[in-house]
């Protein structure tokens, strides 16, 4: 072979390899322009040499205030569906699959692939199923099931899911489940917060979001501004003592068939809510059967955090309040007498006692022992009078908001002589909690200023917010002083003597408590309810200087329906344990203990 | 045939620096990725463990081992002189944010020969 020979073959051997190479070339443009994955090219085309993308900050975390976390971030993926890439084969086993994985029905899956989506001009989906409403939710799914869908769709083998695409959004986790789950409130899938804290503060958590350019090209790529985050916040609360507190509701709702309830303890001395439980319970992971339904009445609505949101008659904790304004206005004294003949008529209006009995000779005190209604409606109607007796209730707060940190409040109602549908029988009925509406919450408060000699402290539930410039510590209100120290601390000791006489199912030996117990009647449209009542106790402790107070409701129980049966003994479960978890030692004295105890 | 080595060379010169920079920018796109990554799995592990160690499952845990609520009658309250409680607890901070010029990088990088001779010109000593 002669050397021209052997370098045209060289040279055919080089362009045979060189065509192939631009062959493989063109084949695979033809493959990128017309191929099954064309649409998905030409998207990213039309974003250009970078991609403006809204960054949205972690939103910040929420701690007890022991540095327990309540709520935090993690991810969750919808499934979306790019409706130009799916086959024939996936259309079908996409939901096949879904429906497997995710106990989803198969035929609303399908439905949604075979739609014609492109005929409104829609090319991506979000596959969405339908809560027990109708109503239809984005699918979301966790870490777990999305690894098992990534398997299958790098998995040749695995079923066709061509077309399906797991997209990435942050989704917010409360790790102690139920616990606190009504003074969190929660965040929806577009990372909006409602209710409780998580609304309340949802503008501060949620930081500030930024759109960036986030570019494609190595070359063009910058380290990309971070954007304002949210702020974390510590609670007031200790999750030892709501755990605490959730049980002994708990168990107190079960033993007495009721149908819902509250507690409430706080610190007095500076408005720190350090427990708020409610029943039914609200898990913030799997929020959606507490969302309002259209379709529902009002009433229908489950309340979220009722604790400053759910209103109701408070019976007999509410002559506290009365026998606060007579005493600070000293129109009476802990040893007044009222002879009580069991019926008193205010404003053409005949008032009896719970027991339609009479007590014969009573002091303010023995008043209290017995709840007695009609002494009450005389010291409001013969000692006192409406301007007074309102006069003193609005110092109390009464009716108003006691602006607690927490979405939702609402302000109760209390009818003045202002007001044109008061009459006067009001004031007789007033007097001993009943055609008078209020929170738990607003009752707490302003049994405080009772509690902190004289001093009403705002209620909160934040006690640290921390940003990226250091943390700020909220310092407590004081909303006014409704009595002096000395009514304060008067009423507080006749309190204490009353209680022993009223219930023994509300002490603590070795330590001093003072409180009152409460049965209310439930009003509806057609009057008061004739057989279910509210159960309350309301408590604080231990004297002289006391640490907790604590607000008690039962609706509706079955077994007994009054507040000295079913809401004391929780009172009482709630005061042993609070000593312990708080660190209070005992009154050394023998005297105060033998009061409690 | 000098200027044709010249030419070569700045061209070798050129395609290396941008072939450093292309690398250096893969890399910080990646590493942004990764810090993504670590951020939401920092999350989610400590959300995990928030969970693991809820007031439920340790109550759970401390029944199982026999364990039970203290009481008033099961506490001895003792003074200890020079006693100091643990502090409050302070949350961490979260990041502050970057502003856009901290973010970007250096001119040092990133400025063009134009930008330089413009700069050059535009500086009254007429040097950098």
């Amino acid at each position: 072979m002669n050397q021209e020979g052997v370098t045209r073959r060289r040279i055919r051997f080089v362009l045979i390899l060189m065509g192939s190479a631009v062959a493989a070339l063109v084949l695979q443009l033809v493959r990128v322009q017309f191929g099954p994955y064309a649409p998905v090219f030409a998207a990213r085309a039309e974003y250009g040499a970078s991609q403006v993308e809204k960054v949205v900050p972690a939103r910040g975390r929420i701690y007890d205030r022991n540095g327990n976390l309540l709520a935090s971030n993690a991810t969750m993926f919808y499934l979306e569906i790019e409706v130009r890439q799916l086959t024939e084969r996936s259309k079908k086993e996409i939901p096949l699959t879904l429906s497997k994985l995710l106990v989803l029905p198969l035929e609303d899956l399908y439905t949604q692939l075979t739609t014609d989506w492109a005929a409104v001009g829609q090319f991506r989906i979000r596959m969405t199923r339908k809560d027990a409403n109708g109503n239809p939710w984005p699918v979301t799914v966790d870490k777990t099931v999305a690894e098992v869908l990534n398997g299958f769709l790098a998995d040749p083998l695995a079923p066709d899911l061509s077309g399906l695409d797991l997209v990435a959004a942050p989704k917010r986790t409360y790790p102690a489940g139920t616990v606190a789950g009504h003074v969190l409130g929660f965040v929806n899938q577009e990372g909006q917060g409602f209710y409780g804290v998580e609304g309340y503060y949802d503008e501060w958590l949620s930081g500030k979001p930024i759109t960036i350019h986030r570019p494609f090209i190595p070359l063009e790529a910058r380290l990309q501004p971070d954007p304002p985050a949210g702020v974390n916040l510590v609670l007031t609360l200790d999750l030892a003592i709501q755990q605490m507190v959730e049980t002994a509701l708990r168990e107190a709702i079960e033993s007495s068939l009721a149908e819902s309830g509250q507690v409430i303890v706080m610190d007095p001395r500076n408005g720190e809510i350090l427990a708020m439980a409610a029943w039914p319970v609200l898990d913030p992971n799997r929020y959606e059967p507490w969302l309002p339904d259209a379709n529902r009445e009002d009433e229908g609505n489950p309340v979220i955090t009722p604790g400053v949101a759910g209103t109701f008659e408070p019976g007999s904790t509410f002559k506290v309040l009365t026998m606060a304004a007579a005493l600070e206005l000293d129109r009476v004294e802990p040893e007044t007498e009222f002879i009580d003949t069991g019926q008193i008529e205010v404003g053409g209006h005949t008032i009896r006692n719970w027991d339609g009995r009479s007590w014969g000779q009573q002091t303010m005190i023995g008043c209290l022992e017995h709840s007695l209604n009609v002494c009450l409606a005389w010291i409001a109607s013969d000692r006192l009078g409406s301007t007074d007796l309102y006069s003193s209730l609005g110092q109390f707060g009464i009716g108003q908001l006691t602006g607690v940190d927490m979405a939702g409040e609402v302000s109760g109602e209390m009818r003045t002589p202002r007001d044109p549908d008061w009459t006067e029988p009001d004031l007789g009925t007033n007097s001993f909690g009943q055609g008078v509406s209020v929170t738990p919450m607003q009752l707490l408060t302003a049994v405080s200023a009772i509690a902190n000699h004289g001093d009403m402290v705002q209620p909160h539930i934040v006690r640290q917010v921390v940003g990226p410039q250091g943390a700020y510590w909220p310092q407590p209100t004081v909303l006014g002083r409704p009595i002096s120290r000395q009514t304060a601390d008067t009423l507080t000791d006749m309190l204490a003597q009353s209680l022993e006489g009223e219930t023994r199912y509300a002490s603590v030996a070795g330590y001093r408590l003072a409180g009152k117990t409460g049965t209310a009647q439930i009003a509806t449209e057609k009057g008061y309810d004739p057989k279910w009542t509210v159960a309350s106790f309301i408590g604080w402790g231990p004297l002289p200087e006391p640490r907790f107070l604590v607000l008690v409701r039962i609706d509706k129980p079955a077994t007994a329906p009054w507040g000295s049966v079913i809401a004391a003994p929780v009172f009482q479960e709630i005061a042993e344990r609070l000593v312990v978890m708080m660190g209070i030692p005992p009154d050394p004295t023998g005297e105060q203990a033998a009061v409690g105890g | 045939m000098l200027i044709a080595i010249v030419f070569l060379l700045v061209s070798g010169v050129y395609l290396a620096v941008n072939a450093r920079l292309a690398r250096a920018g893969r890399e910080v796109l990646t590493l942004e990725e990764r810090r993504t990554e670590l951020l939401r799995l920092t999350s989610e592990l400590s959300a995990e463990l928030a969970s693991r160690t809820a007031p439920e499952t340790m109550i759970a845990r401390a029944a199982n081992l026999g364990f039970h609520a203290a009481g008033p009658e099961d506490v001895l309250f003792i003074t200890i002189d020079g006693y100091v409680p643990p502090s409050d607890f302070i949350a961490p901070r979260p990041p502050a944010p970057d502003d856009e010029g901290q973010a970007m990088l250096s001119p040092a990088y990133t400025e063009t020969l134009g930008d330089w001779l413009m700069r050059w010109i535009g500086s009254p000593g007429g040097s950098s």
